[in-house]
């Protein structure tokens, strides 16, 4: 047998594909895959919602308070206020799902929050920030309107599926997540969930007052010095932006001829 | 404020990593495309010497001596090519960024040991053999992968008769 030189032939085990061609199809094709996944996993949320009625909800979260919230002195005059408040408010909606808790957290950052079981946060920094009890009522309105359209629970049901999807797919322990349900309810309402629940806001306020004189002031005067204000910084982030919103109020306001004036009703302080 | 930090932890989320990846591409592909070249001229370069994988000796050889020989490379993958493997291991497939590695690393263990035949004044080699081991990493609790050995050794002979 006779030894014979030959070139060895190249590219028998390499494949003839670019490595960026490779990269880009494994990121094109994985991530349409994980966009799937999620997009049916918060259509599967959709559906679970249809079947979770208030009553089972109100049960779950009866007792309920996010772990790392600092309340106020439960004697304190502004927590009665705010309470009464959001039972005048809510007396005006006929088929409210359940009894609605106000806490005040005490925290020098303006915010108000919707959480799971007909629970409003208020911080203090919010109601320093008020300057009439038109405008905390516009504001709790705002928050009820969350409730009226299950937008907590929704939040609260799409963030508990990314937080598993990627837990899942970045190969973390599931257990060591430790899932906030504050947290991730708050993560995001959209632009139509902030109007929606806008609307349903002031046509409390308009059913409580026969006005809704003042009801935006707050915003407006956020929207004028919006600089240096990092107090507002955390209410603006997870709301819409102050100016936008006074326009889209005033618009509605007008659609619906809510008048505009009326005279305030002063906070009892 | 709160807008800094908040940039800064993306810069190190993302932004260091996407970093890492073009760079990892960019160095890499330099340095494949020229190992690649450098293999070409040194195969040709040895082309003609017989290098076989029977384990007996052809019966036409006549040898008066043999000894071992023996090449080895340890060759190590660039982080592109460890990302692109990983997203690869989500659905499976051939890993495609791996195969030009383990080709530049088996033609260059071969050529270090046919270099080492013929410099040594041997004529062929037989009974060739490719062994691979895993390198582990010293950090990650020796979990993560430093490279990869790939040892080509083979028992080279000297042709009885030729004048040296």
């Amino acid at each position: 047998m006779k030894y014979v030189a030959k070139k060895s032939k190249e590219g028998v085990n390499v494949s003839d594909v670019h490595p960026l061609v490779e990269a880009g199809t494994l990121v094109v094709g994985l991530t349409a895959i994980a966009v799937a996944i999620v997009l049916l996993l918060v259509f599967l949320v959709e559906v679970a919602l249809y079947f979770v009625p208030a009553e089972t909800e109100a049960e779950l979260f009866a007792d309920w308070l996010p772990e790392d919230l600092v309340t106020i002195s439960p004697s304190d005059d502004r927590l009665y206020e705010a309470q009464m408040l959001v039972n005048r408010l809510s007396a005006h909606w006929a088929d409210a799902p359940y009894p609605f808790r106000v806490e005040v957290d005490d925290s020098s950052i303006a915010n108000a929050m919707a959480l799971p079981g007909g629970l409003i946060i208020v911080t203090q920094g919010l109601l320093d920030e008020v300057e009439s009890e038109n405008e905390l009522a516009f504001v709790l309105g705002h928050e009820l309107g969350h409730f009226r359209n299950r937008d907590h629970l929704r939040a609260l049901g799409r963030g508990l599926v990314l937080a598993l999807f990627f837990t899942v797919v970045t190969g973390n322990d599931v257990a060591g997540i430790g899932i906030n349900v504050a947290d991730i309810t708050l993560r995001g309402f959209n632009r139509e969930q902030e109007s929606d629940a806008d609307e349903f806001g002031l046509a409390l306020v308009y059913a409580e007052y026969g006005h809704v004189d003042e009801a935006w002031r707050l915003f407006e005067r956020w929207d004028e010095h919006r600089d240096g204000m990092p107090a507002v910084v955390s209410y603006l982030a997870t709301h819409p932006d102050a100016g936008d919103r006074v326009e889209q109020l005033e618009r509605l306001a007008e659609a619906r001829q809510w008048p505009v004036t009326g005279g305030v009703t002063p906070l009892k302080r | 404020m709160e807008d800094t930090v908040n940039n800064i932890s993306l810069f190190f989320n993302f932004g260091v990593p996407i970093l890492l990846l073009v760079l990892a591409f960019f160095i890499g592909n330099m340095i494949e495309k020229g190992h690649f070249r450098n293999i070409r001229k040194r195969e040709a370069d040895v082309h003609g010497f017989p290098v076989v994988s029977f384990d007996t000796m052809p019966e036409e050889w006549r040898a008066d001596s043999c000894t071992l020989v023996s090449g080895s490379i340890v060759i190590s993958l660039d982080y592109f090519k460890r990302v692109i493997a990983g997203l690869r291991g989500l659905v499976g497939g051939r890993i495609k960024t791996y195969e030009p590695l383990l080709e530049r690393a088996r033609r260059e263990a071969l050529l270090r040991m046919t270099e080492a035949a013929r410099e040594q004044g041997y004529d062929a080699v037989f009974n060739v053999r490719l062994e691979t081991s895993r390198l582990a990493n010293a950090r990650r609790d020796g979990n993560g992968i430093a490279g990869v050995e790939m040892l080509a050794f083979g028992t080279a002979v000297r042709f009885a008769g030729r004048a040296r």
